[in-house]
């Protein structure tokens, strides 16, 4: 048998330049890298992190425990921030407030997220009649102070649910449930515009099934807003909590919200306003760090929306 | 003209429609919880209590209870405190109304007013120190809270001012005197007012770099015909598109504002009634601010075409 003749090599340098496979998390990461802004607001919600974790082993006293000095004492060198009205380290309570303020606003987002993606999802996918249904929720909403509907969840699921001593999770419940609508709108919005995009005609006529183009393809391709609206509502979840726990309404008074701490501080203002000013400038901090970061995110995903 | 009025027909029943369904909503929500307005007085004995019950008619089965409240909403009268027996609700959060009307008028006078005077004058003067003062401000304004503001406010007026003019000028907490008015006011539109000034700067920064406002300079119109006329009237479009959350946002801060400040109005009313457990107040004052965030609602859309002659209904 003949050999075959050897395929003639031709004699050129094959290599090519391979371009660099950018994903969405790693651009968005090298524009946000410019915004000093928003990395001042990530270095403060990483501190915030810490502190919560410090505080779930640590603090310098119980967040509980009164009397730990002389009471109203200002901040000195054995109190760093000085003891409340019941004698209370307020340094130990705003480091438990931290955690509080954690785990409201992430436990809003994350479950904000659960109600709000998939029926946004499938409002945008499926349109017709569901779409109608869930539109039209979303549309009567709007017209509504979602806030004032939240506090009288707070209430009605504590009473429901038999947890008198109301909890973070109440609160957390009442707030997605009255705030998943943004995020429902806005998926909604982008899966209407994607569904008519070639990779999303491509997978279906490859006979991908309706979840699967849903969750594989639509869904990674709305992530970057999804993901800015999930890091604003995180200050609104917050702030709710604490108008809750500044008007009584809230956590239960040994709990170191900083909203309660600062209703507390509100009636020795005149002669120790050390107590209202730790918890007030740290939730305005909290607040302005999560906005900083949420800006400076919603432009690095979308390099064409400038503000 | 008859479109517009056709358009304002519309809105008008569907805020009648929601109103109605969210109120009816909390209505049957709070109707879940058994009468605990009365548990917690002392002496109660189960005669009185099934004698409080029978008065407020809540020992009717559910739909009986509902169908009752409804048609007396729609006949305007929204029930009877449970503890404050004879007190008409109706009546009292029209006087409180009007009460939260006048504080949220003038937040929203300090909001718009603060925001567009520093939103002007942050694009008109771009990157210099006055933009970077503005800018900056209300990079930290808007993450405040209006409450840490108002402690800030109380801390400032009613005990350094104090101290500084020997007790002349100073604001007294408390509602009934116009001078107690301004302060409220600054607390509650304050936050929302660098939300505006930032909105305004971004798109005035747009109008003033527009062919149209370049020919008004060269005709050699003067600066403030320039800026209030050609600049402004166009800048503030996207500005009147955020009033109807704006609005929505006063009003849910008023009642944190008038429960720190003592102002009787609908916010303190709700707090109060919340946690005295009186039902019947918490779903009056509901249906209120439903229905006045709808017609605030509809209010701003009105307007709208007044600045923006493009837009139609």
């Amino acid at each position: 048998m003949a050999q075959a003749a050897p395929v003639a090599q031709p004699d050129v340098d094959l290599t090519y330049e391979v371009p660099e496979q950018v994903t969405l998390l790693s651009d968005a990461w090298r524009r946000l890298r410019r915004n000093r802004l928003a990395l001042l607001g990530g270095a403060i919600i990483l501190l915030l992190l810490i502190v919560a974790a410090i505080s779930i082993v640590w603090t310098p006293y119980p967040t509980w425990l009164e009397a730990v000095g002389p009471t109203y004492q200002p901040p000195g060198a054995k109190h760093l921030l000085g003891l409340d009205a019941a004698g209370r380290d307020i340094l130990s309570r705003i480091m438990g407030g931290a955690l509080i303020t954690v785990q409201v606003g992430i436990g809003s987002a994350i479950i904000l997220s659960l109600i709000g993606i998939p029926l946004g999802l499938i409002a945008g996918f499926y349109r017709g009649r569901v779409d109608v249904v869930i539109s039209f929720f979303i549309n009567i909403w709007y017209g509504i102070p979602d806030l004032l509907v939240a506090l009288i969840l707070v209430f009605v699921l504590s009473d429901a649910l038999h947890l008198i001593p109301r909890g973070v999770f109440v609160i957390v419940v009442a707030f997605a449930l009255t705030r998943w609508m943004d995020m429902a709108r806005l998926v909604r919005g982008q899966t209407l515009a994607l569904r008519e995009r070639e990779f999303v005609e491509a997978a279906r006529m490859s006979g991908a099934r309706d979840f699967a183009m849903l969750f594989r393809h639509i869904f990674p391709n709305a992530l970057g807003p999804i993901i800015v609206q999930a890091t604003f509502a995180i200050p609104a979840a917050v702030l709710f909590e604490a108008f809750l726990s500044f008007l009584g309404l809230g956590l239960p008074p040994p709990t170191p919200s900083w909203g309660a701490m600062a209703a507390d501080g509100y009636h020795g203002m005149d002669f120790a306003p050390h107590i209202v000013l730790a918890p007030t400038l740290a939730l305005s901090l909290t607040l302005m760090a999560f906005n900083w970061l949420g800006d400076g995110l919603r432009d690095a995903f979308d390099p064409r929306m400038r503000r | 003209m008859r479109g517009t009025l056709l358009y304002i027909g519309q809105r008008l029943i569907l805020i009648a429609v929601t109103t109605a369904l969210v109120s009816s909503i909390v209505f049957l929500l709070l109707h879940q919880i058994p009468g605990s307005a009365f548990l917690n007085e002392t002496r109660t004995t189960p005669q009185s209590l099934a004698a409080h019950l029978h008065h407020y008619g809540l020992d009717l089965p559910l739909p009986q209870q509902y169908a009752n409240w409804a048609i007396g909403v729609l006949h305007g009268n929204l029930g009877e405190s449970l503890i404050n027996r004879g007190v008409l609700i109706t009546p009292l959060l029209i006087r409180e109304t009007s009460v939260s009307a006048t504080v949220g008028a003038f937040a929203l006078i300090v909001t718009i007013g603060l925001g567009l005077l520093l939103g002007v004058f942050a694009a008109l003067r771009q990157n210099t120190w006055v933009d970077y003062i503005a800018s900056s401000a209300a990079v930290v304004g808007y993450s405040i809270p209006s409450f840490v503001i108002a402690i800030f406010l109380l801390l400032i007026f009613g005990h350094y001012f104090y101290d500084w003019t020997q007790g002349t000028v100073y604001y007294n907490v408390g509602w009934g005197d116009w001078t107690q008015v301004p302060v409220p006011a600054i607390a509650l539109g304050l936050p929302y007012a660098s939300y505006v000034a930032r909105l305004t700067r971004a798109s005035m920064l747009e109008t003033i770099r527009t062919d149209y406002v370049r020919t008004a300079w060269a005709k050699g119109l003067r600066a403030r015909i320039v800026v209030t006329r050609h600049a402004l009237r166009n800048a503030l479009i996207p500005v009147v598109t955020i009033l109807g959350p704006l609005v929505t946002g006063i009003i849910t801060g008023s009642v944190v504002i008038e429960n720190i400040f003592g102002i009787p109005g609908l916010g303190k009313e709700f707090v109060t009634s919340i946690l005295a457990r009186d039902y019947n107040i918490v779903i009056g004052v509901f249906t209120f601010y439903a229905g006045l965030v709808g017609l605030a609602n509809l209010t701003v859309d009105v307007i709208y075409p007044v600045l923006d002659p493009r837009i139609r209904y």
